[in-house]
């Protein structure tokens, strides 16, 4: 144990020791009658640990270099603008259920109502005088978004579908990233037959029809959130794997790379503190610009029906409005809108990192 | 007489796709404690290759160490496991490589860079290792060590960076350092400079110093010894004074007629004619025959045998008596 901590340093051990407590509570929380929190809850407290300790904290060290990138960043007007909208996007998709309406909270009295600002023509069969009557139903500050079909809060339930697609799109694709940048770099390292195989095993994982697999989970296993975000996570890491792997490849016949294991640094140690750390920059690169696939294939797997019933995503919203288009429209349309700019905004912001950490580019 | 590290037969070859380049073929030499030995050759003669070979860092495939014994301490660096060598390499034995440009990672401080040795082997924490990495870089000689241990590689100067290389070196107090052409990618006054510092370090820390160059200039300054190599294999080896007074082999004549002289006649260089054969099919018999000027009818068919001229002098070289028997 002693030998352990002499290797670790502060930040390890105390990351260590609150993943550890995570799952005390974790454990403990699943013999309790009421669960404390769900488990893709807990799935989340992770990556939120992993971020603060491997992904701000090093940022805040490193003030300097950050403020480098920042300044580079900056000078790309759409990236900041796409960082601006996460940013806002996050801070909803937190805070903002909280602030909104219950989402599930079905009310058939003020169904259809349509977004503030806007007026529609609708046609009600009237019981007592056995007649339609037709009425104009105009917008309401109470519901700024309008409500669907069912008289559901429009912005309650698009600021819960954040929520969703967040989570789905941050936590499959961290999971995919981290898979991908271990294989591609560990295969980069070893070399030889290692490499072969893994490469191998890669390509059979890319040419497997994604698609294919994650109905085929969801059939298997129930259509979850949980699984779906491990499923598009475990299937997605193929792209990464590759790319990183050609620029480990590059870098393992650094000198710098030889000097390391001239000063007696393990294979371990290479591969993770040196080798992982110069390709990190791609890894961004690569991580921004697949959140939005992610985004899209969850929604896109909610439109097909295959989604999680129980939570309220863009996906789900979109495919209950898309059959009444020609009247409800905006129920189609808002989650259509946000998603699109989500995407958008998220691939800006790849853009503009990507010509920050190229040194090539003149910025 | 003991040396502290002793290469025996070295056979170090890369099996490429072309066929097997015998990149080091039969080498063996003695490095001695506060002793520098300068291995000199042009370049592609096997110097770096034998070099990485003692710590086992020639890179596999395509390489590999066929034959022969690395000794240290008794031990054989070949044999030891890998968790043993990892132990030695950059604590006893440490290393210094060409090109400062690229033997630093680009994305940690220097700093970081020269305390990584101390954690691992002397198990420093990160605060006293960083001080003690300060210490380092103030003692080969950069300045406002505190601020500039927080630089990346590429704020630092060519010079900077070496002397950065220099500081990860040594910080383990290391037996043994090899330099593996330290000095190529600067300029002169530099390099005067870390000469310096390396010839101060070595007498006051009787450090050995196994010193890789083409530079005779460089040879002369530091070295003790000298071993002269040509095609992989060590053509000439003697005290500094035996190789530079007495120059026996005809390659040996040959790179230091190379060298402009400050002192006598002004004249043209006379080059050695012709460039380093192939390793994969080396000339029959003496490997340098095809280039030298006195060579005999025996140089095309036999391999010279070592044949000791003087006292530690030493000469492969069919043109010396008694060469036949070795």
């Amino acid at each position: 144990m002693r030998k352990i901590s002499q290797r670790l340093s502060g930040r390890n051990v105390l990351f260590l020791a609150l993943l550890m407590a995570l799952v005390g509570v974790f454990v403990v929380d699943i013999y309790r009658l009421e669960p404390l929190l769900k488990p893709l809850e807990y799935l989340y407290l992770f990556f939120a640990l992993l971020l603060v300790f491997y992904g701000i904290y090093p940022l805040y060290v490193h003030r300097r270099l950050t403020r480098y990138y920042w300044e580079r960043v900056k000078k790309h007007r759409l990236a900041v603008a796409g960082l601006a909208f996460i940013v806002f996007l996050v801070g909803v998709a937190i805070i903002g259920p909280f602030l909104t309406a219950d989402p599930t909270m079905v009310n058939f009295k003020e169904k259809n109502i349509p977004p503030l600002g806007f007026s529609i023509q609708q046609s009600l069969y009237d019981v007592s005088s056995d007649k339609f009557i037709t009425t104009e139903i105009t917008g309401t500050a109470q519901h700024p978004l309008g409500t669907d079909d069912k008289g559901r809060d429009m912005l309650a339930m698009l600021v819960s579908g954040a929520r969703v697609s967040l989570q789905v799109g941050l936590l499959a694709t961290l999971i995919a990233i981290i898979i991908g940048t271990i294989l591609g770099v560990v295969s980069a390292y070893l070399g030889g037959w290692a490499d072969n195989a893994l490469m191998r095993f890669t390509d059979v994982m890319m040419t497997f029809p994604f698609f294919l697999l994650l109905v085929f989970i969801i059939f298997i296993f129930g259509p979850s959130l949980a699984f779906i975000i491990l499923a598009i996570g475990l299937t997605g890491w193929t792209g990464t794997a590759r790319l990183v792997r050609s620029d480990a490849l590059s870098l393992r016949t650094r000198e710098f790379i030889t000097a390391a294991k001239s000063l007696g640094v393990s294979d371990t140690r290479i591969v993770f503190r040196h080798l992982i750390p110069n390709v990190l920059s791609p890894v961004i690169v690569i991580t921004t610009l697949s959140i939005p696939g992610v985004i899209l294939a969850e929604a896109a797997l909610s439109f097909i029906g295959l989604g999680d019933p129980t939570v309220t995503s863009w996906g789900v919203i979109l495919q209950a409005g898309q059959r009444s288009l020609d009247t409800t429209w905006w129920v189609a349309v808002e989650p259509g809108i946000l998603l699109f700019l989500t995407v958008l905004a998220f691939n800006f912001l790849g853009d503009g990192l990507r010509d920050a950490f190229d040194p090539r580019s003149q910025l | 007489m003991d040396g502290v590290l002793e290469v025996r037969h070295l056979k170090t070859y890369f099996f490429t796709r072309l066929g097997v380049v015998k990149a080091v073929d039969d080498v063996s030499f003695i490095l001695r404690k506060g002793e520098c030995l300068c291995l000199v050759g042009e370049s592609g003669c096997g110097k770096t290759t034998a070099a990485l070979s003692i710590l086992r860092l020639v890179d596999s495939p395509p390489g590999r160490i066929v034959a022969g014994e690395i000794l240290y301490q008794g031990k054989d660096l070949r044999r030891v496991s890998d968790e043993e060598l990892r132990r030695i390499r950059g604590n006893r034995i440490a290393m210094i490589f060409q090109d400062p440009q690229s033997s630093l990672n680009p994305v940690f401080p220097v700093g970081d860079q020269i305390s990584e040795p101390l954690r691992l082997h002397l198990k420093l924490k990160k605060g006293s290792a960083l001080e003690r990495s300060q210490q380092l870089m103030t003692q080969v000689g950069i300045p406002q060590a505190e601020e500039r241990r927080r630089d990346y590689p590429h704020q630092l100067s060519g010079g900077m960076k070496q002397r950065v290389m220099i500081a990860t070196a040594l910080s383990c107090q290391p037996e043994v350092i090899i330099a593996d052409e330290p000095m190529a990618a600067l300029d002169t006054t530099i390099k005067a400079q870390i000469l310096d510092i390396l010839v101060t370090l070595k007498q006051s820390r009787e450090l050995s110093l196994l010193f890789i160059t083409h530079d005779f200039g460089i040879v002369a300054g530091i070295a003790d010894r000298v071993a002269v190599m040509y095609g992989g294999k060590i053509v000439e080896s003697g005290t500094r004074e035996d190789v530079f007074d007495h120059p026996s082999h005809p390659y040996t004549l040959g790179l230091l007629n190379c060298l402009p002289k400050i002192a006598g006649q002004r004249g043209q260089l006379t080059p050695i004619p012709g460039t380093i054969p192939s390793l994969i099919e080396p000339p029959q018999g003496c490997i340098f025959h095809p280039r030298c000027e006195r060579c005999l009818p025996v140089c095309t068919k036999e391999v010279p045998h070592e044949v000791t001229i003087s006292g530690e002098h030493v000469v492969a070289c069919h043109l010396y008596p008694g060469g036949g028997e070795g």
